[in-house]
């Protein structure tokens, strides 16, 4: 199936997708938690003896020009998987061109020295391989996934568009206004226009401040020496990391990736230095409440949004168990506001840990005058986690759900692959993947409490609802002394004020 | 975001037809399944594998929204929700402490024509699990609390997927528009009124006429013993008894289209105007849907696509386009469509769209295109199986879509027979003037000046 004709078709799923999969040395939480009457399959029977999984052990080299290669293998299905992260993104973009770090990495696929954009575009098809690229916070990539036996034909491409892209005039102008029609559906999204407005109330005018794909004064301004200036400096082997998972032998990775790669030549000049990211809004600064008025918007989308950690910080595993308990189908967030509450069809929080304190973000999509309950419900369970222990028959359970669904990314060859260039783009032992689990396990009831109270406490949590304002302001107005209306047509997300009128003036 | 846009307009899961290159260096590794049907009707299939310590169990219910009660739309889907509920021996949400709580998951969804439930979970629960499909198979437990509830979460599942995304009512659209008389004319999610209107009553009835076991069909893929897999399911599926009562079929055809239909739609917050064109086609276990699932890889499948090509990038009057092969029991649509690029106009879509189509009938697909195709179909197909559930799905699908679990592996060779004069021949025989649906849609605020729909959106949307 394809095209969302079908997503419709598919009346769908109870939820969206959750987490899954397997080991689990865990008691049998089925049997200690039925207590029906005592026919003879009133209760479930009890799980049997677990099996251990085996997690594959990442190899490493570094080639003479300085690239770090990260090999996995897999040998259960004939498929192998690619991706060369290049260690910057969006948070490199200058604030006037916000969006020029995701447009450079997107052109990488659109013409070579050697191959057009529909030349790409079909080979890489003909293989029935998967070719994309883009950029993220901390890092660009390109990625591809292809049929073992068609591995090295996909990898010279994937290595072609890393390094000869040409950024022909015709491509940017044809790949901006691409970036522009989208961004003028995303903005009428209530659900998208929320998050992007959260980043701005949470890191201001700092980088983590911009949509990552820009905004449509950006992207107007973008012009080609800034996207050949920003390849130039970034993309270069001593920055970068090729990561290979799948159906294929070390040995033969290595070697496919000395001769794709070992002749990039290493530029003279140093790398640049790790910029900041820039000063972060902290729970010090003024709580916002910010409203995006749009008066036809058939839900409100609610965003509860903070600063949170980033992930190198030791306290990121207590972070991600605390995170556990909020989101995931039975989270107390889904539990509270969908379960109980009938006020959505799902609520989920996430700590989106990156190389400089990345924020914690809890949302939820419900009909218009809910607006302020569920935003209520959201500040709520955040303060929960600080005021009281969670029992440990909650946390078992969300532990494990934190491990299966660890497990589960690591079934396919993209998730094995997407998960160690994770820990290499942050400079963490790769040998983390071994040890996740033990990790997870350690992470005690009051680890939870303090993290909750100390990293992503209620006190400091900004609100966004983007929704008809008319249907939930009133109550929104109660619970906060000071609430900002941004008509629809006023919001400039090109500044920390968010407003057209004010913001105009200040960016140039 | 840009890719955020894409995933949203070309959301890529395997459907049923499934093609390797005749030139493909690799084949797609079999399935190799064990078949059985119960005294009471329940058909069993399985797949030993143990490439990880986990299973898939899955149930299909041959009962979908085509079946929804009259003036009842969305209920089939509702009701799959209340499936979560209690049962006989289930408190409300037990599965998931059976799934979830132990590192597994679950879901369940609701098509036109079946519903499937599915949980993966570590191997060593595969028992609990049977006995959990099997004990909702026989009693479900509902009261009014939770129903209505429910109820209240579906009909937010509504505004989320039909009423906040700027193009969820064209797709709405697409369903109501595209069937006269089939009960496929009703949208599976229903609309609010009528879920309004559903009761707990409706619940009881529903269930007792549609889940038995000799409407359903349990898949299991993954890390198990085949002797002590039969056992369990003998204990706990077995007991589970068949009624008397014959099952109620959709009968009802569709009749076909004797003349070109033009609708127009409109939502709010429509920042670029789109347009689809629908076209009725044959059942998905027609012999027909190989051709058909060919050429929507050509016209559809990519960047290198004839749409992506045509539209998107030469003459940039799309910001997205796309063909979708949507395929059911009984007849289902071919939909050609596109969302525009800024400026343009509607017309200027269709008639590219129509071109395109015009070019595929007219001369044949080229070998490149055709052996392009079935690679990227049969990775596909490859990349599905790379989990149980994939597995587990594409069985299921072979089963109770094409009515028999072999074309799991048969379908490969077929697809790979598929020449460049079948799929000439399927576009001529389906994609004609009088079997053609076209619907244009727009912002509100555009009904005003329809001359100038593109100017008018601008200032909508910003």
């Amino acid at each position: 199936m394809k095209v969302s004709v079908n997503q419709l078709r598919r009346a769908v799923s109870r939820a969206g997708l959750w987490p899954l999969l397997a080991l689990l040395l865990l008691p049998s939480v089925a049997a200690a938690q039925n207590n029906a009457p005592a026919a003879p399959q009133a209760t479930p029977p009890p799980p049997a003896a677990p099996r251990s999984v085996n997690i594959p052990k990442p190899v490493e080299q570094t080639l003479k020009n300085g690239m770090r290669v990260i090999v996995i293998e897999d040998h259960d299905m004939p498929l192998v998987s690619a991706q060369v992260i290049v260690k910057n993104g969006g948070e490199v973009d200058p604030p006037s061109l916000s969006g020029v770090a995701d447009m450079t990495a997107s052109l990488l696929t659109k013409g070579t020295k050697t191959r057009s954009a529909p030349q790409i575009a079909q080979e890489i098809e003909a293989l029935g391989g998967v070719l994309n690229s883009g950029a993220g916070w901390d890092a660009s990539r390109a990625f591809v996934n292809v049929m073992s036996p068609k591995t090295e034909a996909a990898f010279t491409i994937l290595a072609d568009v890393v390094r000869n892209p040409v950024f022909q005039a015709d491509e940017i102008e044809r790949l901006r206004q691409q970036y522009l029609d989208s961004l003028s559906v995303s903005l009428n999204d209530p659900g998208t226009l929320a998050s992007y407005v959260a980043s701005r109330v949470v890191y201001g005018d700092a980088a983590y401040g911009h949509p990552l794909s820009g905004t449509p004064e950006s992207l107007t301004r973008i012009k080609r020496e800034d996207i050949t200036a920003l390849h130039a400096k970034y993309y270069r082997p001593d920055n970068a990391v090729l990561v290979i998972g799948g159906d294929i032998k070390a040995a033969d990775a290595f070697k496919l990736a000395e001769k794709l790669f070992g002749d990039w030549a290493k530029p003279a000049e140093a790398l640049p230095a790790r910029g900041q990211v820039g000063k972060m809004a902290s729970a010090d600064d003024k709580q916002r409440v910010v409203v995006v008025d749009m008066p036809d918007a058939g839900q409100a989308a609610v965003v509860l949004a903070r600063t949170g950690i980033s992930r190198t910080d030791p306290d990121f595993f207590r972070g991600i168990v605390a995170n556990a308990v909020l989101t995931g189908y039975s989270g107390r967030l889904n539990q509270e506001i969908r379960i109980k509450r009938g006020l959505s069809y799902g609520a989920r929080s996430s700590l989106d840990t990156r190389r400089e304190v990345g924020p914690f973000v809890a949302s939820s999509q419900t009909k218009n005058p809910s607006g302020a309950e569920v935003a209520s419900l959201l500040i709520g369970e955040l303060g929960r986690l600080s005021n009281e222990p969670v029992a440990e028959t909650e946390l078992v359970p969300r532990k494990a759900v934190l491990i299966g669904g660890f497990g589960r990314a690591l079934e396919t060859t993209e998730g094995l692959v997407q998960q160690v260039a994770s820990l290499a783009l942050y400079g963490l032992g790769l040998d983390e993947i071994n040890s996740y689990i033990r990790n997870v396990q350690s992470v005690t009831a009051a680890d939870i409490q303090k993290f909750a109270g100390s990293r992503i406490g209620a006190a400091g949590a900004n609100i966004i609802i983007v929704g008809n304002s008319k249907d939930f302001i009133e109550p929104l107005r109660k619970q906060f002394k000071t609430v900002e209306v941004i008509p629809f047509a006023e919001l400039d997300l090109n500044s920390a004020s968010l407003r057209k009128s004010s913001g105009e003036g200040a960016k140039k | 975001m840009l890719r955020h846009f894409k995933a949203f307009l070309i959301l890529c899961v395997l459907a049923v037809g499934l093609a390797p290159s005749a030139r493909a260096q690799t084949s797609v590794p079999p399935i190799n399944f064990r078949e059985r049907t119960l005294q009471n009707g329940l058909k069993v299939y399985s797949v030993r594998d143990q490439s990880s310590p986990t299973v898939s169990i899955q149930v299909w219910y041959k009962v979908g929204s085509k079946d929804d009660p009259e003036g009842r739309s969305g209920f089939a889907h509702l009701f799959e929700h209340m499936m979560f509920k209690g049962t006989k021996n289930m408190k409300d949400e037990m599965i998931d402490r059976l799934t979830e709580d132990v590192g597994g998951f679950n879901n369940a969804s609701t098509w036109d024509d079946f519903t499937n439930y599915y949980e993966v979970v570590p191997s060593n629960y595969l028992e609990t699990l049977l006995w959990a499909e099997a004990d909702r198979m026989a009693a479900l437990n509902v009261d009014d609390k939770n129903f209505k509830s429910e109820r209240d979460v579906v009909k937010e599942e509504f505004r989320s997927r039909i009423l906040a995304p700027p193009y969820g009512r064209l797709f709405y659209a697409i369903e109501k528009r595209s069937f006269t008389t089939h009960p496929y004319r009703r949208p599976g999610i229903g609309s609010i009124e009528e879920l309004d209107a559903a009761t707990i009553e409706d619940v009881r009835a529903f269930f007792q006429t549609f889940y038995r076991p000799d409407n359903a069909t349990l898949v299991v893929v993954g890390d198990f013993d085949d002797k002590q897999l039969d056992a369990w399911v003998d204990k706990y599926f077995g007991r589970v008894p068949k009624p008397d009562k014959p099952l109620p079929r959709v009968t009802v055809k569709e009749p076909a289209r004797t003349k070109e239909q033009r609708f127009a739609e409109y939502g709010p917050n429509v920042p670029l105007p789109a347009v689809a064109l629908t076209y009725l086609a044959p059942p998905v276990a027609s012999d027909d849907a190989y051709a058909l699932r060919v050429a929507e890889s050509i016209m559809g499948a990519g960047e290198s696509s004839r749409l992506y090509q045509s539209l998107v990038y030469r003459q940039q009057v799309a910001a997205e386009a796309f063909a979708s092969a949507d395929l059911r029991e009984d007849q289902g649509l071919f939909v050609l469509g596109a969302i525009l690029a800024s400026e343009k106009k509607p017309e200027e879509a269709e008639r590219a769209l129509l071109a395109e189509l015009k070019k595929i009938q007219d001369e044949p697909v080229t070998a490149a295109e055709l052996d392009k195709a079935k690679s990227q179909l049969l990775t596909n197909l490859v990349r599905e199986r790379e989990t149980n559930n994939g597995k587990a799905d594409a069985l299921g699908r072979a089963v109770v879509l094409l009515g028999d679990a072999r074309r799991v592996n048969t379908d490969v060779t077929k697809l790979q027979s598929v020449t460049a004069a079948d799929v000439q021949r399927v576009m001529k025989k389906y994609f004609n003037d009088t079997n053609r649906v076209v619907i244009n849609y727009q912002a509100e605020a555009s009904k005003a000046a329809p001359q100038n729909a593109g100017e008018g959106q601008k200032g909508e949307s910003r």
